[in-house]
Formats: structure tokens, C-alpha cells, sequence
């Protein structure tokens, strides 16, 4: 080291630097050497082995974004603003964006924001390419976003109950208790909609103690249409989603909507007839759910019973209008606007056999 | 003095090398104890994004500086959903974002979460949200169109909604990402 240090080697020297540099060779050498710790997978082995989704989970979550009222030089810290959409009479139309919050239980409409859990370590939202044979979409890969699962509904909670303790209800977020924060957040939208010049209108809506569980989107790709196909299911469950029309200031409050125990289900496409999307030439957007396909020829009998039938068709039949995962419906438990109570109301086992949906450039 | 320049020159040089020199210090470690070795600490980051915030780097008829305003500026990103069929455009994304305190680690879970912790007993990968985004004139436009590009022929384009954000977001709490799903 020392001679080196000097500038100059010397024979013994020099003898030192060729072993060390071999030395270092060596080590880059032995390297791909270690191999031997790496083992080949059998074919049995490698066929246990396949690539698991992602969980997500949100832990003291807190989200608010919004729009502050102007200060005296008209400024504004805060602006969130959706526009691009037209009324009817073609004047543009803004949606002033006063406050979008995600909050823990007890956020009092959003002023109180407070964290939250979304979604359980055992039951998170998920990201994940689940085998199509699986969920009754044959041969196909399928690209899965899932909000946490219905369980069982011995160990699961009332969707609906604040003070929901285990064993009550298939879902899985937990409401909020002293110790613990809990999985249902708080959500809202207070909005301002400007049409042309008049601003008058507000719409607030917020909905308390919120839970999606069982809500899922499913992507997959449609060989015959050469076109991308879906199935979208969402469940919302809500002890309170309330609508009133306070302006951002508080005052000027009209009468507010009142919806307890809102239960929305809804099914959109399914794996007889899944939901195609499209951009029509003109630039606007299709959502299709198309006639289902016939069935294979065979006839029912005039009893209606299976043993009367052909098995095949009457199963096929059966399946599609008893099968609840293919219904939607919507309940609320009490539709109150102001102080008047219009009672309960509700929507059951609603099939959609076709619909379409175009968006229209009102514009052109 | 020359020489002692050169010296010194020498010497860093050494320094240099010197790490790929003493190799006969190192050991090797065998299966048993580097399994009990695992990474410590994490990421903490702060930044500042910023999309086509002056324009773009494609100048054409349709797309330039963000000062010209008879052109467009912003990102576009379109999808095709069907063969040969229309294209979803996310269009016009531009803005500006800044976080400090976005922090990055593995967080070994086995306890809290009102009881799941301790039936999870695991590793997460952990990102915590750095509690206010402060968003710059962030933009974007949903829309559908008949050409993935403006320049191609027969461009139409029909905008669905167009967002507009300003200001601090209030982005607090963790995301924990782990395998889950079907295994």
C-alpha cells in the first residue's frame, strides 16, 4: 500500500497487485458460481405456484378538498371546479366543487373531519386477474377491482347499524365503537351549480357511515365483438344519505331530503349478458347491455316443471331469473322531506335485460 | 510539491479501489443467518410533479405552448375500447403537485385494527400520505373520440366533463398494499 502510495512499485509490490487483482476477478467470478443455492420447480411444484392480487387498505384516512369562499380581493386559496357540461337550453353549466370530504364517523355533514379505516387487513379492497372459470365468465382472464367481500353473515355486521356488533349482517366494515375508528367512512359533496350567470343553486349531499362492501368492477375482453366487456355491481348501504340545498356559508338553507336506511344494490351486466363500452365515430360514449343469447334449442314443458323439460333449457331459464346476483334493488327504510315522512319505499329484484346508454353532445 | 499533488491523486485513487481490495475481510454468510437479516428504515420523499405545466414537447397544429390559446398544452392518453371502434381520451391533464413527507417502508403488522392486526400477522408495504397535496392549476378532461390523435383525419371529439383543482388537499393516513386475492 504503502509503494503504491509512493507512486512507484516495486517487485514485491507489483507480485501483491497481480494476486489482489485476481483476487477481485475471483470475487466477480464467484458470484454466478453461488447458483447452486437455486433449485429448478418441478412441473407438479410449479403448478401449485401463481401470482396473488393486491389488498389495499387505508389506515386513518382523511380526504377534503374543495372551493374557499372569495377573500375581500376576490382570491381563493381552494378552487375545485368540474366543468365541460351544457344545459338543455345550451348555456354551460359549472359545478363549483364547495367541499368533497372522506371522513370517520361523526364528521357532523363533513365540518368535523376525522380518520377512518377502508378496508379490513383480512378483508381489503383488491386489485387483482382472477380466473374468469371461477366466476362463470368460461376462459377468460378477468381484470377484478373489489371492494372488501360479503362474509358470512354469523360472523359478519348489520350494513345499516351504527352500533352493528358481530354476528348481525354479511358485511364485513365495522362500524365506528369508542376504541376503535372503525371501516365506514362519512362521505359528501356540497356543490354549486352554475348555469349561464345564475348561481343560485346548491346541492349538498352526504351520506353518513357508508359502506360498499361486496361492490366490484370486472374487465374483461369480448372475442367475438373484439370489444371490452364488464360487469359492475355496487352496493351502498347508508343509515342516512340526506340532500339539501345550503349555500357555502350556511345560510339560505331550503328544505333537506332525509333517506334512512338507504340500501342501493345494483347489478349492471352480468355473465350472460355483461355490459359493453364504446365510442361511437361521433366522439360519444356507449354503454351497451345487449339481448341475451339464445339458449341451446329445447323446449319447457307445459307444467313448467324440470321433469317436464328439457333439463338444460330449464336450468338455463331458472338460473337467469332466480339467481339474486343478477337483480338490483333499492330500499329506504324512511323518505322524509322536511317534516313531512312519505314513509318507506322499495325496489326489488329489478332484471335489466337490455339498455343503452349514449352520451349526446348537446353543443354540436 | 508536484509530486506530492500526484501523491495525493494517487491515494483517492486508492481509496477508490481499495473497497474491491480488501475482499479477503469479507465472509460468507450462510443460509440460517441471512434469513434472520432484513432491511431497516424507509423512504421519506418530497416533491413536486409537474404535467405539461409550459406545454408539452409535441408542436404541431393542434398541440404547442401552453401560451398559445388557440392550441392545446396538456397530456393526452387514449384508449380503445372496441377494434376499430371510438377512443376514451383522457385529455388536456396538466397542473402541478407538491407533497413533502411522503414516507415509503415495510411495516410489520400483528397487533390493533380492532383485533385484525393479530389474525394478519404480516408485512405490508406501507406509503404514507404526506397529509396535504398542495395542487397548482391541475386539470383534465374526460372525453370520447373518433381518432386516438387530433392530427389524424376525421378527428371528433366530444367532451364529457372537464375538472378544474386549486389549492391544498387534505390527504391524510397510510396505504398499506399486500399480496391478497386469490393465491
Amino acid at each position: 500500500m504503502k509503494t503504491l502510495f509512493a507512486g512507484r512499485l516495486s517487485a514485491k509490490g507489483k507480485v501483491q497487485w497481480i494476486i489482489r487483482a485476481l483476487m477481485s476477478v475471483s470475487v466477480c467470478l464467484w458470484v454466478p458460481v453461488v447458483t447452486a443455492e437455486l433449485r429448478g420447480l418441478t412441473e407438479t411444484e410449479l403448478s401449485d405456484v401463481s401470482g396473488a392480487g393486491i389488498g389495499l387498505v387505508l389506515e386513518n384516512f382523511k380526504f377534503s378538498h374543495g372551493t374557499d369562499v372569495p377573500d375581500e380581493n376576490g382570491n381563493q386559496g381552494r378552487i375545485f371546479k368540474i366543468g365541460g357540461l351544457k344545459s338543455s337550453d345550451g348555456r354551460d353549466v359549472e359545478i363549483v366543487v364547495n367541499h368533497l370530504y372522506i371522513s370517520g364517523a361523526g364528521s357532523n355533514y363533513g365540518q368535523n373531519l376525522r380518520p377512518v379505516n377502508l378496508g379490513r387487513l383480512v378483508n381489503p379492497y383488491t386489485v387483482d386477474v382472477v380466473d374468469g372459470n371461477a366466476i362463470g365468465i368460461a376462459d377468460r382472464a378477468v381484470l377484478q377491482l373489489a371492494a372488501p367481500t360479503l362474509i358470512d353473515p354469523a360472523h359478519g355486521f348489520n350494513c345499516l347499524g351504527v352500533d352493528a356488533v358481530a354476528g348481525s349482517g354479511p358485511c364485513s366494515s365495522r362500524p365506528a365503537t369508542a376504541e376503535y375508528l372503525g371501516e365506514r367512512p362519512d362521505l359528501g359533496m356540497q356543490m354549486n351549480l352554475a348555469v349561464g350567470e345564475d348561481r343560485t343553486a346548491n346541492i349538498n349531499i352526504h351520506a353518513q357511515s357508508a359502506v360498499i362492501d361486496g361492490s366490484y368492477l370486472r374487465l374483461w375482453g369480448d372475442n367475438d365483438r373484439r370489444q371490452m366487456v364488464g360487469q359492475f355491481r355496487l352496493n351502498f348501504y347508508s343509515p342516512e344519505v340526506s340532500i339539501n340545498t345550503c349555500s357555502q356559508t350556511g345560510s339560505g338553507c331550503g328544505t333537506r331530503i332525509q333517506m334512512t336506511n338507504f340500501a342501493l344494490e345494483l347489478a349492471l351486466g352480468n355473465r350472460l349478458q355483461p355490459m359493453f363500452f364504446d365510442v361511437d365515430g361521433s366522439g360519444n360514449f356507449v354503454i351497451e347491455v345487449a339481448a341475451i343469447d339464445a339458449p341451446v334449442p329445447g323446449s319447457i314443458g307445459a307444467d313448467g316443471t324440470r321433469a317436464s323439460s328439457n333439463p338444460e333449457t330449464w336450468d338455463f331459464y331458472q338460473e337467469y331469473y332466480s339467481n339474486p346476483d343478477y337483480r338490483s334493488s333499492l330500499s329506504i327504510g324512511n323518505f322524509s322531506v322536511g317534516t313531512r315522512d312519505f314513509g318507506p319505499a322499495r325496489i326489488e329484484g329489478m332484471l335489466v335485460q337490455h339498455l343503452e346508454i349514449r352520451t349526446r353532445d348537446l353543443a354540436q | 510539491m508536484k509530486k506530492k499533488y500526484i501523491a495525493i491523486g494517487m491515494g483517492a485513487l486508492l481509496a477508490i479501489i481499495a473497497p474491491g481490495l480488501v475482499q479477503a475481510e469479507m465472509t460468507a454468510v450462510d443460509d440460517a443467518t441471512l434469513a434472520g437479516i432484513s432491511g431497516q428504515g424507509g423512504i421519506y420523499l418530497s416533491g413536486d410533479i409537474s404535467i405539461n405545466e409550459l406545454g408539452g414537447p409535441v408542436e404541431d397544429s393542434y398541440f404547442g405552448s401552453c401560451e398559445e390559446l388557440a392550441k392545446k398544452c396538456g397530456a393526452r392518453f387514449a384508449y380503445q375500447l372496441k377494434e376499430n371502434g371510438g377512443w376514451m381520451v383522457l385529455d388536456e391533464i396538466r397542473g402541478n403537485f407538491a407533497f413533502e413527507g411522503l414516507t415509503l417502508r415495510v411495516r410489520s403488522i400483528n397487533s390493533g385494527f380492532g383485533g385484525d392486526g393479530e389474525v394478519f400477522d404480516g408485512d405490508v408495504l406501507e406509503l404514507g400520505l404526506p397529509d396535504v397535496i398542495r395542487f397548482h392549476d391541475v386539470r383534465f378532461k374526460i372525453a370520447g373520440s373518433s381518432m386516438a390523435r387530433p392530427s389524424d383525419p376525421g378527428f371528433r371529439q366530444t367532451d364529457i366533463i372537464s375538472a378544474e383543482m386549486q389549492g391544498n388537499v387534505i390527504m391524510e393516513g397510510n396505504l398499506l398494499v399486500f399480496p391478497a386475492g386469490t393465491p
